[in-house]
């Protein structure tokens, strides 16, 4: 023991030389196997970096001869067999899910042979991931095509990560889809350039629990009166998520109208100034309403996912989201008299999109999901289980298919799209968003 | 007396604050809404059992990879902290300090920032959308927590018994197995159980690091969290707490199986 003891005091002091020859002899084996050990990691990883790049080349090799000729479908689908895809999307919606995995894919398998493979994430962390690749010089991305739109879809063009124009090879798209219209060509303001194809259509939409709430308000005055009749039980998305700076569109637009709102659609280099010249008024009435909101405007809960439970939880009487709740209370969620409403001075919508990752491994299999997606058929069934606004235009669809859309029934908490396309207003460009979002956070929240 | 009262009160209070909570999830498992000011669930929903078991058909492959990942860090992190812990405590070597230092540096950087460097590095080592590479990446992050762990068992255990088997005449390998190593079994098991957890709740740095090829049970989780979905969100919570219950559980049998009786020697 006394030794033991003293060996570990004399092995901590300064100076203590090796004089004990088995110690030496261990340190100087476990410096030989930490080196080995090292010395193979080094190897092992120079050699997985070998591999990786040989591999690299066998790929791109093999991709440069058999180029697929996407300008012919049947030589896309001819390469697309038995190819498995990649979707990126955001993966927060369990009817969304259930609706790719239980309809889409075996759709695409049975008639392609095409196999899905959904990956939900949320956008941010994709576009992260997709960078990373991109910068590192993957040239077979584990990504393939990506539920995308606004100023995500924006940035990623701008930096070269998207593949395309490819909407032009889509025979459904050629044939249902109107290309010229504006919600095609343009997405939050920025041209598409067929770099990306229409997934669905969606729209703010607000909702309540009607045995709850008997009136609902239809433009910002009501609104106002609203939220002093429920003080405290109202609020919204804090700008910057989606649903929130969505909402103050609404409210904005309804303050200084329509046409006015959607100037912002197009402006050319917006600065603060600009922006704040057309929104002001809309700033004012904002932070009039603050006082009558949950915790008196003072906070607003961080995202949307908050403000739904929330409302689910009765904390608040009033909700809101891109599409009705109809989904929710077919599940139970929400109660079956759950009621939506839009103000007569509209709401902003806007579409999203489908696109190609510039290294996307399987082009022609993504090529072939998207174009199925766009299919009436499977644009009747989302809009039948989703209650998602379709892509197509009404107009070039056969008699049958049209008749197909109209005998949808609606739910208890859909609007008819007539109504709310009549009522729909285009969103602010995506370069204006921020500035919105940061003119908020200067002038609005605790004034 | 009074202490002893005191003691069991706080057990009490301590259990309710655990077990409440896990009993809201497990119940919210099966409820599709739970109103203000109702103290009870209004409706009830098999959404969350239905995603789980059928609409999820590849949720047994999901959780053998999880498991699989998570068994494989839990084992190489706790081999490669049992001998840095050695290291630091039973030797002096040129920059022992900074190796000291350099073992905790993965505590100290934002878990995003580190992710994303990770991915870099592992693309071009060609570690990138495998299995391995998660391993590795998530044995990275387990690493300080298992160190930390393992440097004090280590100096606690000491050398003593170790050094005495040698002059007993067992060989190093002998003295090892025999002897240091069942001494330092409960800390090895609670190493790899903390690298366990840890590498089983990785989401960001396996999205990264797998990209959606290497698909584990966070990633399949986690998008329901983000989104408020509480009944699918529980589903998955409780499969969670039962896997994972059920490794530690794996893990305590064998510790109590090797270990038995061997710990009276850190009384001396």
């Amino acid at each position: 023991m006394a030794i033991s003891e003293a060996r570990k005091g004399n092995d901590g002091a300064d100076g203590a030389a090796a004089s004990e020859l088995p110690r030496a002899m261990t340190r100087r084996r476990f410096v030989a196997v930490a080196s080995t050990a090292a010395a193979t990691m080094l190897l092992g990883s120079a050699l997985a970096g070998c591999s990786n790049a040989s591999d690299g080349e066998a790929a791109s090799g093999g991709d440069a001869a058999g180029e697929v000729d996407y300008a012919n479908w049947d030589a896309v689908l001819e390469a697309a067999k038995g190819q498995t895809v990649s979707w990126y999307g955001w993966g927060g919606s369990e009817p969304r899910n259930t609706w790719i995995t239980t309809v889409l894919a075996p759709a695409l398998k049975e008639k392609y042979d095409v196999t899905l493979n959904l990956v939900g994430m949320d956008i941010n962390d994709i576009l992260t991931k997709l960078s990373g690749e991109m910068q590192a010089g993957v040239e077979a991305g584990s990504i393939d095509y990506i539920w995308i739109n606004g100023e995500n879809f924006y940035s990623t063009k701008e930096n070269g990560y998207l593949w395309g124009p490819f909407t032009h090879y889509l025979p459904n798209f050629n044939d249902y889809i109107d290309s010229e219209s504006n919600e095609v060509l343009y997405d939050f303001g920025s041209p598409v350039e067929g770099y990306e194809a229409p997934y669905g259509k969606a729209q703010m939409q607000m909702w309540v629990d009607s045995a709850k709430v008997k009136s609902t308000p239809k433009n910002p005055d009501e609104f106002l009166a609203f939220c002093q009749e429920h003080q405290g039980r109202v609020t919204y998305p804090e700008p910057g998520d989606f649903a929130g700076t969505a909402f103050i569109s609404c409210l904005i637009a309804g303050v200084v109208g329509k046409d006015e709102f959607e100037k912002l659609s197009s402006m050319e280099n917006p600065t603060t100034e600009s922006v704040k010249a057309v929104i002001e008024p809309g700033l004012e009435y904002l932070r009039s309403l603050n006082p009558f909101l949950w915790k008196g405007g003072a906070t607003f809960p961080a995202d949307a996912a908050t403000v739904d439970t929330m409302y689910a939880d009765g904390e608040l009487v009033m909700n809101m989201g891109y599409g009705a709740p109809e989904a929710l209370v077919k599940n139970g969620t929400l109660p079956e008299t759950t009621r939506s409403f839009i103000f007569e001075t509209g709401t902003v919508g806007n579409s999203n999109f489908m696109a190609i990752a510039k290294n996307a491994t399987n082009k022609a299999a993504a090529l072939v999901a998207i174009n199925e997606v766009i299919s009436p058929e499977m644009q009747l069934s989302q809009y039948e289980e989703l209650a998602n606004i379709s892509v197509l235009d009404m107009g070039k669809l056969s008699e049958a298919d049209r008749a197909a859309f109209e005998d949808v029934p609606l739910g208890v908490t859909q609007l008819p799209i007539d109504e709310l396309l009549d009522h729909r207003i285009v969103e602010a460009a995506g370069p204006v968003i921020p500035i919105i979002e940061q003119l908020w956070l200067d002038e609005v929240i605790g004034k | 007396m009074g202490g002893k009262r005191a003691a069991k009160l706080f057990v009490a209070l301590h259990l309710v604050c655990v077990l409440v909570p896990l009993a809201v999830v497990a119940v919210w498992a099966f409820t599709s809404s739970w109103p203000w000011p109702e103290l009870l669930p209004q409706t009830f929903s098999d959404r969350g059992i239905v995603e789980l078991f059928v609409t999820s058909r590849d949720l047994g492959e999901v959780l053998a990879v999880s498991v699989g990942i998570s068994l494989a860090v839990a084992a190489l992190s706790t081999v490669v902290a049992a001998m840095a812990a050695r290291a630091l405590v039973s030797y002096r070597f040129f920059g022992k300090e900074l190796f000291r230092f350099s073992t905790v540096l993965p505590f100290l950087i934002p878990a995003t920032v580190f992710a994303m460097g990770v991915q870099v590095v592992f693309i071009h080592a060609g570690l990138a959308n495998t299995v391995f590479g998660v391993v590795l990446a998530h044995t990275i992050v387990a690493l300080p927590y298992a160190i930390t762990i393992m440097s004090e068992v280590t100096a606690a255990a000491g050398e003593k018994l170790e050094q005495q088997a040698r002059v007993s005449g067992a060989g190093p390998v002998r003295a090892l197995f025999e002897v240091q190593i069942p001494l330092l079994l409960p800390g090895l098991l609670s190493a790899a159980s903390l690298s366990y957890i840890t590498s089983f709740s990785q989401y960001f740095l396996t999205l990264l690091v797998g990209g959606g090829t290497v698909k584990t049970f966070a990633l399949v989780m986690f998008p329901y969290l983000a989104s408020g979905d509480r009944t699918i969100a529980s589903a998955y919570g409780v499969l969670f707490m039962a896997v994972t219950l059920g490794v530690f559980f794996l893990f305590e049998l064998l510790l109590k199986r090797f270990a038995s009786a061997k710990t009276e020697y850190f009384t001396d």
